[in-house]
């Protein structure tokens, strides 16, 4: 009974959370982008889609941009979780406390000192200028550095008794042991990269450079827009984040479970 | 790894380096000696006219060869957030585009770059005296008139013909336009649609003899009694005429849908909808908008020299050449992407050539009877605070007087610290 109860909850839930991904889904396929009965479904918004926008390129680079900028963060992420986690060095913990602090400072106050900096290493508009600010991540070292204390230390131990250094220890003992809290940590910064806006905006000036979310906003006019268009290229766009989430959900779930445990 | 793969290896990285901090062809130094590069940065121009805007690009460049033009374009709900930075950070394009309320904020920040030294010399009888004057503040100039659009009642000619009334004139009061929609309303069809928001509240204002602010500019006088006879003109429709301010809702395009699908009478809206009303399967006319004191609302956008260029020169020689050259004209008017403000309406004749609707020329009328739209430092709050205010009185939550007093009172507090 109390399982029925549970799952009628769990089903009412389920809907609540897909019907604007319906709604989007419904939009895309009407024309003028409200969805009116009897369903005439087209897809001549996608096909306008990919005549408004240069659509390939701009997906390239939405994905190339969110491929380097995840692996680089959890590259970094990994070895400071590391750090903070094994190594003892002086001010170890007022540093980590600077780090979580930055998670509390929005990017919309950043945005302006940040692209004074870019534009003082002359970046602005470059590849490099959007991808430098999200190399590190103060999110990725707290969770990962979590993670990484979990591994219980005798197994490093272990290994330096067996001759290993740091960085065999790293890459050999720790790394495989927190694969769950890697993937977990790789979706979040693959959203994060994938859906980032405000940054791309200003820092970007040029058409080839676009991302995904920049193209989109370009289909909205001063006076009029057209929303089948628009949410074609939603629905569009949340395909790949799909992929990513259904090919680590695994490790997801396993890692989401076992953040309780310490 | 052996040295080959190392040697390549640091080879790719370096050149996957290079390439990530190469520039992108907007901000790339491009101007070959004794040139100069002007970057323009627009959002009236995506997603439907890139093709157009490019054309005016290329005649000017034709008839100016030591000059090269840059464009770069924004969409208009982020282009401010991107001029801003883009100005904070000392990078500000050389001429950019900017509407009414922006240009007003932009013009009192410094940002803009005063004409003065180059109309010195110049002849801009070309402009429409009005639309010059809007763009100048305190005696200087601060940006030329670009485009605008206008505000006009659109009407379903074969529901009129179906009710047996005749059609809206340039002669119409609220009380014809009421009564009309009153007899046009019933079964699937309504008689009229009027969104119930600040917009259309400062131009129903005008239109009832009323003004925004008192003399000083500053302290809000829309509470007064044409301000009420405003909103509850805009009141008397919803859930009457047309669907309620709940039905409504969000939903984007709503009334744009109504009218296409044929069960909408009579339509306020702009001629920027006239492109897209090309190929409804029914008869459809526009007129200047229904009021015993005619008050238009005319948007229209202008086009700034940076106040930190170094071409002021060259950028205002694009400027001159995109508000008001003959190409730039005839590319607007054939593409139907706004007016072009000039003075002589000869210039732009063929966009009342074309049809439908048949009776362009009510553009003429609206512009005619332009009412400026008030604007603060705080524009978006002003917005919000009446906008609600009608929303409150439309939701029967408080009586009109008294949703317009406390607007007011909310309006005034605005512009004292603002």
């Amino acid at each position: 009974m109390g399982n029925r109860l549970l799952y009628a909850a769990l089903v009412v839930a389920g809907l609540v959370t897909l019907a604007p991904f319906g709604w989007t889904l419904l939009s895309s396929l009407s024309d003028g982008g409200v969805p009116g009965w009897p369903l005439d479904p087209s897809l001549g918004a996608y096909g306008d889609l990919l005549r408004a926008i240069p659509f390939w390129r701009v997906l390239l680079n939405s994905v190339v941009v969110a491929a380097v900028s995840t692996g680089l963060q959890v590259l970094t992420s990994s070895m400071a979780a590391y750090g903070f986690a094994r190594l003892d060095f002086p001010l170890k913990d007022a540093v980590f406390v600077v780090y979580l602090a930055t998670l509390m400072v929005p990017m919309q106050v950043l945005v302006v000192p940040l692209f004074i900096e870019m534009r003082t290493f002359d970046l602005v508009d470059t590849y490099a200028g959007l991808l430098a600010p999200t190399v590190a991540s103060a999110f990725g070292v707290f969770f990962l550095r979590q993670a990484v204390r979990q591994v219980p230390r005798e197994l490093d131990e272990a290994a330096v008794m067996d001759g290993a250094g740091h960085v065999r220890v790293f890459a050999s003992v720790v790394l495989p042991l927190i694969r769950p809290a890697l993937a977990t940590f790789t979706i979040f910064a693959f959203m994060a990269s994938w859906n980032a806006f405000l940054w791309p905006l200003v820092i970007l000036r040029s058409p080839e450079f676009m991302t995904l979310p920049l193209g989109l906003a370009t289909l909205q006019g001063q006076f009029t827009t057209r929303w089948d268009v628009v949410m074609a290229g939603s629905v569009v766009s949340v395909l790949p984040i799909l992929v990513v989430y259904v090919l680590a959900q695994r490790h997801v779930i396993a890692s989401v479970a076992r953040t309780g445990l310490k | 790894m052996s040295r080959g793969l190392k040697a390549l290896s640091a080879f790719a990285l370096v050149a996957v380096l290079a390439a990530g901090c190469a520039k992108g062809s907007a901000t790339r130094e491009s101007a070959p000696e004794g040139t100069s590069n002007i970057k323009y940065f627009t959002f009236s121009a995506a997603p439907d006219h890139l093709a157009d805007l490019d054309k005016i690009v290329k005649a000017f460049e034709a008839a100016n060869p030591s000059i090269t033009v840059t464009v770069e374009t924004a969409p208009f709900t982020d282009y401010f957030t991107k001029l801003q930075t883009a100005i904070a950070g000392q990078t500000a394009p050389d001429a950019f585009e900017l509407n009414y309320e922006n240009f007003v904020s932009y013009a009192d920040a410094g940002a803009l770059r005063d004409l003065g030294d180059q109309t010195a010399g110049d002849d801009l009888s070309a402009y429409a005296p009005r639309s010059l004057q809007t763009f100048g503040r305190n005696g200087k100039q601060y940006a030329l008139p670009e485009s605008y659009s206008a505000v006009l009642l659109f009407y379903n000619k074969d529901l009129f013909d179906k009710a047996k009334l005749a059609y809206p004139t340039a002669d119409w009061t609220w009380d014809d336009e009421l009564a009309a929609a009153r007899k046009l309303t019933g079964g699937e069809v309504y008689g009229d649609f009027q969104p119930v928001q600040f917009f259309e509240f400062y131009k129903a204002l005008a239109q009832a003899g009323g003004s925004f602010f008192g003399p000083d500019g500053k302290q809000a006088a829309f509470n007064g009694p044409q301000g009420v006879a405003a909103a509850e003109f805009l009141l008397a429709k919803p859930g009457k005429v047309m669907p309620t301010v709940a039905q409504i809702g969000g939903t984007p395009d709503y009334d744009t849908n109504l009218f296409k699908k044929g069960r909408l009478a009579m339509w306020h809206n702009g001629v920027w909808q006239f492109a897209g009303l090309k190929d409804v399967p029914f008869g459809w006319d526009v007129v200047v908008e229904p009021a015993s004191t005619k008050a238009s609302a005319v948007f229209q956008n202008a086009v700034a020299v940076s106040a930190t260029t170094k071409n002021a020169a060259a950028a205002y020689k694009w400027l001159r050449f995109l508000t008001s050259s003959e190409v730039a004209a005839t590319t607007r008017v054939a593409s139907s992407w706004e007016l072009p403000p000039l003075a002589d309406a000869k210039a732009y004749a063929g966009y009342f050539e074309q049809t439908p609707p048949a009776n362009r020329k009510a553009v003429l009328d609206a512009v005619a009877s332009a009412t400026a739209e008030p604007v603060i430092a705080r524009q978006q709050e002003l917005q919000d605070i009446v906008t609600k205010a009608l929303e409150q009185a439309a939701a029967g939550k408080a009586p009109v007087q008294k949703a317009l007093d406390d607007a007011a009172a909310k309006v005034n507090e605005l512009t004292k610290s603002g």
